[in-house]
């Protein structure tokens, strides 16, 4: 039953990261330098009383060990229970709940707009000629390597400032999503441009091409039926990766645009030293991570019936 | 990187145009317009989201933003620094200054029903000092007080364990507003979420990530003394939005989506003061000013020629200038310039290289290593300047680099450390440090003595002490301590003013500009103003053109 095989040393696989993940940050989060305590009493420098302090370090059980405490997180862990944010006094399950999906939405959507992009890019350049292809891969190496903030800070100005198409920030209308999106989709579309294009060529150049060809195939038929089978492997087995950019693109990205979501939260509970609240959403973004790329892996299969890799 | 708008390029021109649109600090120019009732009024804050919105609770300025809009204090300040009635409508102080008498405002209620009076003056005492409710701000202001108690329903009575000339001045900030204690008594988290107070609006929903949503409280009655109008407020509603990056706040101003921002950017500014759909008000924070402050406890600051020679060697006025277009003045006080007790001394910070070099010989940094910096016994003249890029805007540290170069010229190593804020307040309690701007929001010269008092070299139980530069003198010491126990304002000014010159001619202070606290805001809008206390915008005066 390779099926359940393959299902059974995905769960393992998952497991051993989330193990990972909230390890790496247990201890991570306080090699740096900062009270949690003080976290807890409304952020760093306060000026809390001692008995304040020693309220909260009771009531928390930051006076154990350090190993009690990580051994009683891991048990917490295990059983589901992610804790209460020691910044936002709500139960962490809670605030992933509310902000899991705006960030989903945002990475999926990104996701899509870049393979449409990276695709589109490609299908107009590979029967246009070597100017054309090199136009092309020039703007993917330029789009693969421009920073977010960069590139949403011009598209702001541009579309939004200057032409008044779109709305700066991203609440409050439909159509506000739509620069986070353009954000964070063209530096992906960019480096999926660039490995789809290589095989692409590869895939043209193949006697399976100009036999199809010379079966009268058109060429937008040779594109969508044969090459373009080929030409995504390469970029499937990367939109894990890919999904994981968006992921720590949406840091940037929520900021920049006042979008509610994962990345806005994760930025303010580091800041914070909100430890539940770093490790919740540590792992929800490990889970989701492992379930992109089980999920590219299946797809690989059914785009490439040879199979039999695994 | 900063953000590319095509403003950041500064010209004296628009430097010019800057300080014009500055100078009219905030009202309406139309002032003769009728005000409009209704409308919904879209604020865009830079600053953090608060994690609680009742301010008794931590107490910071994104807390005392938001909170100013539902609830009031027992005092306020006018725009000339005096003390103003508000909830409390007198006062007095005992003879022995032990104790003070409050009468309350009749006819209020908190907009839960419950009605305001001396029992609720009561309850938020020992909700701020209650160690459950977990205060900082508000608990440190009440510091001296014992306790509060009900003489009869509108008069309540404060008793001090000394006499503390400060507590006027504490009672008008917002960490200490008065809060429905029928509301107290639900749990912290449900506080958290929906403080009820007396205010002329009140919060309706709190979307995390996104805004707060507060309506008008029709049956308003308490404005403070110094408002333009009474009764309730003209605003229906106010959608209070959370934009963190500055420059998408300031898109969302200028194609209309919202009305009002604070923590509006030089480059922002500059850009506005063109616009002839945008006005700004220029209302710096009270307390103290932005300022390096140099540790006087260890080398090589301890000497202090080596202090003398880095604030007369380090030349700040061009950078200050070039950074932020000139919507900055520079500052030669330890104190904000809204305070009345404000002593500056320009004198003092004269630049004179050639000075300050003789200054560092006669110090002992006389050698040079390979990479020109100054040595003493074989050690290079390093000092850690450790930044919080949370309290420090982009022009900000900017400047800060231009400082390290302006001080390499003298044979300073001036090592800048970008830091969040846990690790940097972790740096400060360890010592490691030199130089440090730390920002301190307070009203009234009283933060002088959280700041140069000997007994905040002591660390807090959370680690953290006020007195960075380390200031321990016997001298500053008892004059913080007789301006607290005195009675008389013009006494007092002077103490204080002998305190300033006290630690501005030691050097250990090279103060920088006040706090920055710019609000812009579209022309629709009118009657905003910034309360006079910490400088928070309120609405309740506000209204929109249709």
């Amino acid at each position: 039953m390779p099926a359940v095989r393959w299902v059974g040393s995905r769960v393992v696989g998952a497991v051993v990261v989330l193990w990972a993940v909230a390890t790496l940050i247990f201890f991570a989060i306080r090699l740096v330098p900062g009270d949690p305590a003080e976290a807890i009493l409304g952020g760093p420098g306060s000026q809390a009383s001692q008995a304040s302090l020693d309220l909260v370090r009771r009531e928390y059980g930051l006076d154990r060990p350090l190993l009690v405490q990580y051994l009683d997180q891991l048990g917490r862990l295990a059983t589901g229970h992610l804790g209460e944010s020691y910044s936002l006094k709500q139960p962490v399950a809670a605030v992933l709940a509310a902000q899991v999906p705006p960030t989903l939405t945002l990475a999926a959507l990104s996701l899509v707009a870049a393979w449409l992009l990276a695709i589109g890019v490609a299908w107009w350049s590979s029967g246009s000629g070597r100017v054309a292809n090199a136009v092309a891969s020039g703007l993917e190496v330029v789009a693969s390597a421009v920073p977010h903030f960069l590139l949403g800070s011009v598209l702001i100005v541009v579309l939004s400032t200057s032409l008044g198409l779109l709305p700066p920030v991203s609440t409050g209308t439909a159509s506000g999503i739509v620069l986070p999106v353009i954000t964070l989709a063209i530096p992906v579309a960019g480096f999926l441009g660039q490995v789809t294009r290589d095989s692409l060529l590869d895939a043209a150049a193949a006697p399976f091409a100009l036999t199809a060809r010379a079966r009268g195939e058109s060429r937008s038929g040779v594109f969508w039926r044969h090459l373009l089978r080929h030409a995504a492997l390469p970029g499937l087995a990367l939109s894990g990766w890919a999904f994981g950019s968006l992921l720590s693109g949406a840091i940037v990205v929520e900021s920049l645009f006042a979008r509610p979501g994962l990345g806005r939260t994760l930025l303010d509970a580091v800041t914070l030293r909100d430890i539940p609240l770093v490790t919740g959403v540590a792992l929800v973004s490990a889970l989701a991570y492992v379930l992109v790329v089980a999920l590219g892996d299946l797809a690989e299969r059914l785009v490439d019936p040879r199979g039999g890799r695994a | 990187m900063r953000t590319p708008l095509p403003a950041v390029v500064g010209t004296a021109a628009a430097a010019a145009l800057v300080l014009a649109g500055c100078t009219a600090t905030g009202g309406d120019a139309t002032g003769t317009a009728t005000p409009v009732s209704g409308g919904t009024l879209t604020y865009a804050t830079g600053d953090a989201e608060p994690t609680c919105l009742d301010p008794h609770v931590g107490g910071n300025y994104p807390q005392a933003l938001v909170s100013t809009q539902y609830l009031e204090e027992l005092v306020s300040k006018n725009s000339d620094g005096d003390v103003i009635p508000w909830l409390a409508t007198a006062w007095k102080q005992s003879d022995d200054g032990l104790s003070w008498t409050f009468t309350l405002k009749k006819g209020v209620s908190f907009t839960d029903g419950t009605a305001f009076d001396a029992a609720a003056v009561v309850a938020n005492v020992e909700h701020v000092k209650d160690p459950k409710t977990l205060s900082s701000t508000g608990y440190l202001a009440l510091a001296k007080v014992d306790k509060a108690t009900a003489v009869d329903a509108q008069t309540v009575r404060f008793d001090l364990s000394s006499p503390d000339s400060s507590l006027l001045d504490s009672l008008s900030q917002p960490w200490l507003a008065i809060e429905s204690p029928t509301a107290l008594k639900r749990s912290q988290a449900v506080n958290c979420e929906s403080p009820v107070g007396t205010g002329p609006f009140e919060v309706q929903k709190w979307v995390k990530q996104e805004s707060i949503t507060l309506v008008r409280n029709s049956d308003y009655t308490s404005p403070p003394k110094d408002a333009a109008h009474t009764g309730a407020a003209y605003l229906s509603k106010i959608v209070w939005r959370f934009l963190p990056d500055s420059a998408s706040r300031y898109a969302a101003l200028q194609s209309g989506e919202v009305d009002v921002i604070d923590n509006a950017q030089p480059d922002s500014l500059v850009a506005a003061a063109k616009s002839s759909q945008l006005r700004a008000i220029d209302a710096p924070r009270p307390g103290a000013s932005d300022r390096l402050e140099l540790n006087s406890s260890q080398a090589p600051f301890d000497d202090e020629n080596v202090r003398r020679a880095f604030i007369t060697g380090v030349a700040v006025n061009p950078g200050i200038k070039s950074l932020f277009f000139g919507t900055a003045k520079r500052s030669y006080s330890l104190l904000s310039s809204v305070e009345k007790d404000s002593y500056s001394d320009p004198s003092l910070f004269a630049i004179d290289t050639a000075n300050a070099k003789k200054l560092l010989g006669q110090a002992g940094w006389t050698g040079r290593d390979s990479d020109g910096y100054r040595t003493k016994d074989g050690k290079r003249l390093t000092v850690r300047f450790p930044v919080s890029t949370n309290q420090s805007i982009p022009a900000e540290r900017s400047l800060f680099e231009q400082i390290q170069q302006e001080a390499k010229g003298l044979g300073f190593d001036v090592e800048i450390q970008q830091l969040d804020l846990s690790s940097w307040y972790g740096a400060l309690a360890a010592h490691k440090y030199e130089i440090v701007s730390a920002p301190y929001t307070k009203v009234g010269p009283g933060v002088l003595d959280i700041l140069y008092n000997s007994s905040s070299i002591t660390p807090a139980p959370s680690g953290y002490f006020a007195n960075n530069a380390q200031v321990d003198s016997k001298q500053v010491d008892s004059l913080l301590a007789e301006a607290s126990a005195e009675p008389s304002e013009t006494k007092r000014h002077d103490l204080y003013d002998q305190v300033q010159k006290i630690v501005l001619e030691g050097y250990y202070v090279l103060p920088l500009y006040d706090q920055q606290n710019h609000y812009l805001y579209r022309t629709a809008v009118h009657g905003l103003r910034a309360m006079p206390t910490v400088s928070t915008p309120s609405l309740y005066d506000a209204w929109l053109q249709k």
